[in-house]
């Protein structure tokens, strides 16, 4: 935990839901860290948790084929200390029971994103996603 | 991401440089696995990767699982420290 008092503070961006818009998700994500003054190891840890999370929405809930307007919303809170990241998509419902790594002992390429993001992340939430929004995804991080 | 191979007695040593995330996973897959399908010994080195996620990872994994699948050398080299943090989570995982 740490011991900076981080202030409030709320942003969100939309994303076209495609592989090029992971580069711009991780400058966003990095800019609001920055103005959070969040230390750089746990920055660079955060930004690839949400990659890994867009990269899910674009590889899983839309299989990699959303139509080119097709958007996502990656939101960042921070209140009271606590980080607050939401991601809205209108992909494939996911089914929480499936999003899972691999077994430890199944080498294999994949799913290897998941475990990242369970590692980094307090808490890995799905919500019901409210219109026009068919997933919302959650992750929370005690700073 | 950018990459160049070079041939140092008889080893292709492929530098990558730039962030690999999975918009340019398959250009990095494209790049080593043919190598290795060929029986060469390959070094990858990291040392101008600033950034790496779990499509990268993979296809690190898939390059050392065809090496021991063709008996040949995988490396490695010169491992920059976004990519070894990287690494080290995954290495739990594996």
């Amino acid at each position: 935990m740490s011991e900076i008092a981080h202030q409030d503070h709320t942003e969100k961006k939309a994303f076209l839901v495609n592989t090029s818009s992971l580069k711009e998700v991780r400058i966003f994500c990095r800019e609001v860290f920055e103005k959070l003054h969040i230390q750089e190891d746990l920055k660079d840890e955060l930004v690839l948790a949400i990659a890994e999370a867009a990269q899910n929405i674009v590889k899983h809930a839309f299989k990699n084929s959303a139509s080119p307007t097709e958007l996502m919303v990656v939101q960042i809170s921070c209140e009271n200390n606590k980080l607050q990241i939401a991601f809205y998509d209108r992909g494939t419902p996911v089914d929480p029971k499936k999003v899972k790594h691999r077994e430890i002992d199944n080498i294999k390429p994949g799913g290897l994103g998941t475990f990242f993001i369970q590692e980094i992340m307090d808490a890995v939430e799905f919500k019901d996603g409210k219109k026009p929004w068919i997933n919302h995804l959650v992750l929370t991080k005690q700073l | 991401m950018t990459y160049k191979v070079e041939v140092i007695n008889n080893i292709s040593i492929v530098h990558l440089n730039g962030e690999i995330d999975m918009d340019v996973a398959d250009k990095a897959r494209q790049t080593i696995l043919p190598l290795i399908e060929n029986g060469k010994s390959v070094q990858i080195n990291l040392s101008k990767v600033d950034y790496m996620d779990s499509s990268g990872i993979s296809v690190l994994i898939e390059g050392k699982q065809l090496a021991e699948k063709k008996s040949t050398k995988f490396e490695l080299v010169e491992v920059s420290k976004p990519v070894e943090k990287v690494l080290s989570m995954a290495r739990k995982f594996l």
